[in-house]
């Protein structure tokens, strides 16, 4: 019974992780941030959604939303990634940014060229890092216990052996996917420009020379770190450094 | 059941009778001198038809003559025929005319077409026009406008030309919207008393513009299959015209060309146009129904408008309705259905009608004109008013207030963000979970135990299969056991034995000191450990055949005893 009990707590633990958090009710300070937006002072919501911390979804969403009726796009789409990583399948989030990236003309830009990329991108996206890896986890224990049984009950191989399958499928995909994620973010960190129009240079220095203009919204990855400058690279390959204020990191890790 | 399909198969049998032909041909109409041709008179739908008697003609000899008959029951179909076949050798050369040729089938005679046949002196000159050809079939050469015509295209090859397919249909079509179908039908045809394969290229034609116009020429790639010897003496295939050809057996694409066709392309007169024409083109049926009549205010009524026939449906719009003043609208569904070619269609519309008061006694009027291209004028197809019976609404309501007009209003999307979310919705971890201990722990946790399983499986089933290697393993499990309840020397002895035995694996019951010099001291049991065994059996020994011993040297004795076993533990036997 006990051992019943405790296992159910595991499972329970799991699941709850694998929800990311729980949903949190308003505070006082993201209540406040709302009530300046819906009077039409976008600066001082954006100002009042910048402090709340630590950030949850959707302060970054409504923190976009402030930056989008300002005009600033490219924060706008920053703050919707954010808040997309934290809840992929938001369709307000995603139909904001959607909406926000088509503005600026970079929706094409942000979206990888082959299908197959596409695809495996969208898969990759649709989940935060926690889900897939409690997907991992789950996918990894089934293809133990499948596989246990199999040796221990062979009368029902087959079918011990299609779950097995099944399972290492899934746990193949999980790791493929959080390596993306958690490798991706460890070893070139999404960044989305944010200044009008930023100059990526050949050397990080003001008067080296322009390699490429990035528009404001374009997703890119960094590659180094330099402090005042960065090292980015755009979706073509193309890198150059650009200064560190005129892009936001998505992620938080 | 038997006796129903003998006479279902009888009275087949007798309907086919009922529709009998005679047909004759021969394989070539242009041979050379010292040539045979081969000529056939099929006779369908009849069995038993005496042999025709074949006239005489001048220069010609029939003989060789043969029969063959044969029925087929396809579908619950029967189909009967018979061919007569002779070997007609020209005397000399000149134009020959094989008379008509009657055939008695159940006393009745059916008479063949006369066949031309031509004998040259030397080799024939192959002309491969006359073997090989293709004609564009066109029901009209004339089409309106906007109309859509089906054509044919067909490529005619004697029996005897090796045409193995088409590879290749260019044609010249300015003007004209086209579309052919990619699938063949074949079929046979006798041509000047010849027998020929027919493929047929099926396909359509639209004009964009009017005027004379052409279609054509089109020109087919056939490719033929070309052997070394050909029939011998003189056949089409085997000398000129395809000398290059006859080196091997191969594939050739020869081109087959078509004339260009000239089609008139008419505007759509004036003269009868009515202001509701709205380029509809063919000849259109329409068949309206509406479900149901009887209804309460407020209550749905479904109106269908079956328009199909033959013509470019595409070209047919929304037919007209009269006032849907009294009604509330929603937007109509279309289905549209058409064959391959676009020369007959079906589209049915539906549209939900809403009655507003019980002073609705009817549908409206529903009216389609069209172009008739065969009678070459304009039809109105009008379903008159439905009638229905409007009853007040189950709250006694017998109007619907306002509303008038679409119920559904055109959407905008994507013009504008999305609004503020009221929380604060899901937070990140403060430290992801992939990168907690928790996480590796319970990634490492099935992985160890899976390979504790399959150890534990592993060794169970040693244990099980493996004599030698369980007493090994239990040896001195079992040995301690005994010792430790040993209350005699025998039981003493006998934990010994067993531990001996079962180490070696060998039976336990026989084991004395003489052990030592057999089997420890080969598997390098010796000196001092090799003096304690037997040591330990003499004392055993000794106390049992002495028949005393206290006590305290009996657990002297199992104490050494169990020190030994630890050092045998010790010795890989």
């Amino acid at each position: 019974m006990n051992l019943r009990r405790n296992s159910f707590r595991i499972v329970a633990a799991i699941w709850l992780l694998g929800a990311g958090a729980a949903v949190a009710g308003p505070s006082d300070d993201f209540k406040a941030a709302n009530q300046l937006y819906d009077a039409g002072k976008f600066a001082e919501a954006a100002a009042a959604y910048e402090k709340i911390e630590p950030k949850k979804a959707h302060a970054y969403y409504n923190l976009g939303n402030a930056w989008f009726r300002q005009g600033k796009l490219g924060l706008a789409t920053l703050n919707y990634r954010r808040a997309r990583r934290l809840a992929p399948r938001d369709p307000d989030i995603l139909a904001n940014l959607k909406f926000a990236e088509q503005r600026l003309g970079v929706d094409d830009v942000n979206t990888p060229p082959r299908v197959v990329q596409r695809f495996l991108r969208s898969v990759i996206e649709s989940r935060t890092p926690t889900e897939w890896s409690v997907y991992e986890l789950t996918a990894l224990w089934l293809t133990a216990l499948a596989v246990g049984a199999c040796i221990y009950i062979p009368r029902i191989r087959t079918g011990f052996l299609v779950i097995a399958v099944v399972g290492f499928v899934g746990f193949a995909l999980s790791v493929f996917a959080l390596g993306d994620e958690v490798l991706n973010e460890r070893m070139a960190p999404q960044a989305i420009v944010v200044a009008a129009e930023t100059e990526a240079r050949f050397a990080p220095m003001p008067d080296s020379t322009v390699h490429f203009r990035i528009v404001e919204g374009t997703k890119v990855a960094v590659r180094e770190d330099r402090g005042q400058w960065l090292l980015v690279e755009r979706a073509d390959g193309q890198q150059g450094w650009v200064r560190s204020e005129t892009i936001g990191q998505i992620a938080f890790f | 059941m038997r006796i129903g399909l003998v006479i279902g198969f009888v009275l087949a049998a007798a309907s086919a009778f009922a529709d009998v032909s005679a047909v004759a041909s021969v394989d070539r109409n242009h041979i050379a001198f010292g040539e045979s041709a081969v000529l056939t008179i099929s006779v369908k739908g009849a069995q038993d038809g005496a042999q025709p008697s074949i006239p005489k003609v001048d220069g010609l000899a029939f003989d060789g003559s043969s029969t063959q008959t044969s029925v087929s029951f396809v579908n619950g179909q029967v189909s009967q025929s018979m061919n007569f076949t002779y070997q007609v050798t020209p005397g000399r050369t000149g134009e020959f005319t094989i008379p008509a040729i009657e055939v008695i089938v159940v006393g009745k005679g059916y008479v063949t077409a006369p066949i031309k046949l031509a004998v040259e002196r030397g080799a024939t000159q192959g002309d491969l026009s006359q073997v090989l050809f293709a004609r564009v079939l066109f029901p009209a050469k004339q089409v309106y406008l906007g109309q859509t015509m089906p054509l044919q295209v067909l490529v005619y090859s004697r029996a005897d030309v090796p045409l193995r397919g088409l590879v290749g249909f260019n044609y010249e079509a300015d003007g004209l919207g086209f579309k052919f179908l990619p699938k063949l039908k074949t079929g046979t045809q006798i041509v000047n008393g010849e027998s020929f394969n027919v493929q047929v290229i099926e396909g359509a034609i639209s004009p964009t513009r009017a005027g004379m116009l052409n279609f054509g020429p089109c020109i087919l790639k056939a490719q033929l299959t070309v052997q070394k010897h050909g029939r011998g003496g003189g056949s089409l295939f085997d000398d000129s015209m395809f000398d290059q050809m006859m080196g091997r057996v191969e594939t050739r694409d020869v081109p087959v060309t078509t004339e260009a066709t000239a089609i008139e392309v008419l505007p759509l007169p004036e003269e009868g146009r009515s202001a509701d024409f709205a380029g509809a083109i063919g000849q259109w049926n329409l068949d309206v129904t509406a479900k149901p009549t009887e209804i309460a205010v407020g209550d749905p009524i479904t109106l269908t408008i079956k328009i199909s026939g033959s013509g470019n449906i595409d070209t047919v719009p929304a037919p007209k309705l009269g006032s849907l003043d009294e009604f509330k609208t929603y937007d109509p569904t279309t289905k549209t259905t058409k064959d391959e070619l676009n020369t007959t269609g079906e589209r049915v519309i539906q549209q939900v009608l809403i009655a507003k008061s019980t002073d609705v006694k009817e549908l409206p009027e529903v009216r389609l004109t069209y172009f008739d291209p065969v009678a070459r004028a304009y039809r109105t197809a009008v379903q008159s008013p439905i009638k229905l019976v409007v009853k007040a609404g189950s709250g006694g309501q017998s109007t619907i207030v306002g509303g008038g007009g679409r119920l559904r209003p055109d959407e905008k999307l994507g013009q504008d963000i999305v609004y503020l979310k009221g929380d604060l919705g899901p937070s990140a971890p403060a430290v992801p979970f992939c990168a907690t201990r928790m996480f590796w722990v319970l990634n490492i946790m099935p992985v160890l135990g899976l390979l504790g399983g399959i150890g534990w499986k592993r060794r169970t089933d040693k244990l099980r299969g493996d004599v030698a290697y369980a007493r090994r393993t239990r040896a001195a499990r079992n040995s301690r056991k005994l010792l430790a309840s040993a209350t005699s020397y025998d039981e003493v002895q006998r934990a010994l034995q067993n531990y001996l035995g079962d180490r070696l694996n060998i039976p336990a019951g026989g084991i004395t000191a003489s052990i030592v010099d057999e089997q420890l001291m080969p598997r390098g049991v010796n000196g001092e450990l090799a003096d304690h065994v037997k040591a330990c059996f003499e004392a055993c020994d000794t106390a049992r055949f002495a028949g005393g011993g206290a006590d305290t040297n009996m657990q002297a004795t199992r104490e050494n005893v169990e020190r030994l076993i630890d050092e045998l533990e010790k010795k890989q036997l």
